[in-house]
């Protein structure tokens, strides 16, 4: 994984024992066996969803996700401009240093602020606070200026380009040295940037950054975790985190469902593949001859496939333990945003540590970017932050439980009914929480085979 | 909330009572009466109001059933862990 290896690189600098992966620290404050940790884990969030099906109030369960405070409105101009500019800033400041500045790694403000600032940090501060993207995108600003052709988009093919685009996204940012090497990665995020210009000029704008772009498409629907939303009428709103998941009609059709799946599945892609456990496995099949170039993406549509099976699974389940006859893609479209709260809980464990451990090069980078300098300031992360990573992926699955009951609730007449119709996706839950809890717990190696 | 805009899925032989009011299908009549007082409450005539009133008792009677339960598992386990812990 190209942040897993800009990360073990830095560790490796400076000769830190626990470096910038949280694995490292989860695992040294294990004073348990594993398969305890492990099940400790399960049975907390099978125990909350327990203790969620005591609240049957559903007046109460109503109040807590209809509570919000109006907060400024969002198409005021300035501050509007002022985050355009930045995003186009900072897109420039990517491309220009990317080319000509220094070749290190960890000097290089475009490798440091697409990974550190960027991909981590900036996703972090988009379900923790909301989605800025929308206006710091550069691109979406770019086509502003740009005509439109204003051709149809094809309705059949809906997010479908996004979900192929976000597991391509994916499988370039493990398999190719974009946070090693600062030419490749301006040139990828050149060729990115013609590549969305492109559609957005074709299709027009507001269609490609809705419909077809990947990148878009995370930030909006990691937004919706976060505790600023925008109203129909595009004013702030505050409301508690997490709670507009259970929103009917928020995942529309089973292309969407496909991509709040795919969002989950390569979180765990991204860690899954720098476990130890992955290269023993994968070894015997390298040495047999695999290619290790199939490998990787034949991993990762696999992974994917099997993750959106167990979901539908779990939904046909579902409508049998409910008796409902609503139909299977009822429930899977509004079951699916609850995912979206554990993905954030997951990306949260896996890039906090690695954000506060590098921010001050970040920092330095963005004052002098092209200067090179021997030594770069890193923050070395306490002992105890392991337990961090661990509590934000229970915590992702309680509000995912939460939210779900609430959605169940509006769903169905009968709570009982409601609360029948959780059972099979409290049990994938358990199953997930126990493999999320055992990706981040080990520690990080280098991808092997590549 | 409107309940039209639904997809639904009925099996063939599997009894169904529909709602009048916007024709969601549902497995129990108990279930309909329910879904009468919570979605249309102000369309109702009495008997669909008293229908509605026995099964919400009915409901709040299965859900102490099922609280009692879900306090059981709980209890369980809470205990199988504190076992385990203090074993391991």
């Amino acid at each position: 994984m190209a942040v897993g290896s800009l990360c073990w690189l830095l560790a490796v600098g400076t000769a830190s024992a626990h470096g910038g992966s949280l694995a490292a620290g989860g695992r040294e404050s294990l004073t348990i066996p594993t398969w305890l940790f492990l099940s400790t884990g399960g049975a907390a969030v099978g125990a909350s969803f327990l203790l969620a099906s005591f609240v049957t109030d559903r007046s109460f369960v109503e109040r807590v996700h209809a509570w919000g405070t109006p907060l400024v409105d969002g198409e005021a101009r300035i501050p509007r401009v002022l985050g355009r500019a930045i995003g186009v800033a900072g897109l420039a400041a990517v491309v220009v240093v990317g080319f000509f500045g220094p070749t290190t790694p960890r000097t290089n403000l475009a490798i440091l602020l697409v990974w550190v600032g960027w991909w981590a940090g900036l996703a972090m501060t988009t379900y923790l606070v909301g989605n800025s993207w929308r206006v710091l995108n550069p691109l979406s600003t770019i086509a502003l200026a740009l005509p439109s052709l204003d051709r149809t988009y094809p309705d059949r093919l809906g997010a479908w380009p996004s979900v192929v685009g976000l597991l391509a996204l994916v499988w370039l940012e493990v398999v190719s040295p974009l946070a090693d090497d600062a030419r490749l990665l301006a040139t990828a995020v050149v060729g990115y940037s013609v590549l969305t210009l492109a559609g957005s000029v074709v299709f027009g704008r507001e269609t490609w950054f809705s419909e077809a772009d990947p990148v878009d498409r995370v930030f909006r629907y990691y937004g919706r975790v976060a505790p600023v939303s925008r109203a129909e009428d595009g004013s702030l709103r505050l409301r508690l985190p997490g709670m507009t998941l259970s929103t009917p009609r928020l995942v529309d059709g089973a292309d969407e469902v496909a991509f709040v799946v795919a969002l989950l599945w390569v979180t765990t892609y991204d860690g899954l593949v720098t476990t130890p456990a992955w290269r023993a496995l994968t070894t015997p099949l390298v040495s047999a001859g695999l290619p290790p170039h199939l490998l990787y993406p034949f991993a990762l549509l696999a992974g994917f496939g099997l993750f959106l099976g167990v979901y539908r699974l779990a939904v046909r389940v579902s409508t049998r333990t409910a008796e409902t006859y609503l139909a299977p893609d009822e429930l899977a479209e509004r079951f699916a945003p609850p995912l979206l709260a554990i993905a954030a809980g997951y990306h949260f464990a896996h890039y906090l540590g690695y954000f506060l451990f590098l921010a001050p090069a970040l920092g330095t980078a963005t004052l002098a970017p092209f200067a090179d300098p021997a030594a770069v300031p890193v923050y070395q992360l306490p002992d105890w932050f392991g337990g961090v990573a661990l509590a934000a992926v229970i915590l992702g699955h309680l509000v995912a439980i939460w939210v779900a009951h609430a959605a169940a609730f509006d769903l169905f007449p009968s709570r009982l009914q409601a609360i029948r119709s959780q059972y099979p996706f409290v049990a994938v839950m358990v199953f997930y929480t126990m493999t999320s809890l055992w990706v981040v717990s080990r520690p990080e190696v280098p991808l092997p085979h590549l | 909330m409107t309940q039209s805009d639904h997809a639904y899925d009925v099996p063939a032989d599997a009894p169904v009572f529909e709602c009048d009011y916007c024709g969601r299908p549902f497995a129990r009549e108990r279930w309909l009466a329910l879904h009468h007082g919570l979605d249309h409450p102000n369309e109702l005539d009495d008997d669909e109001v008293t229908a509605f009133r026995k099964a919400h008792e009915d409901e709040e009677d299965s859900l102490g059933a099922f609280r009692l339960q879900a306090l059981g598992a709980l209890v369980a386990i809470y205990f199988v862990l504190l076992m385990i812990y203090a074993l391991v």
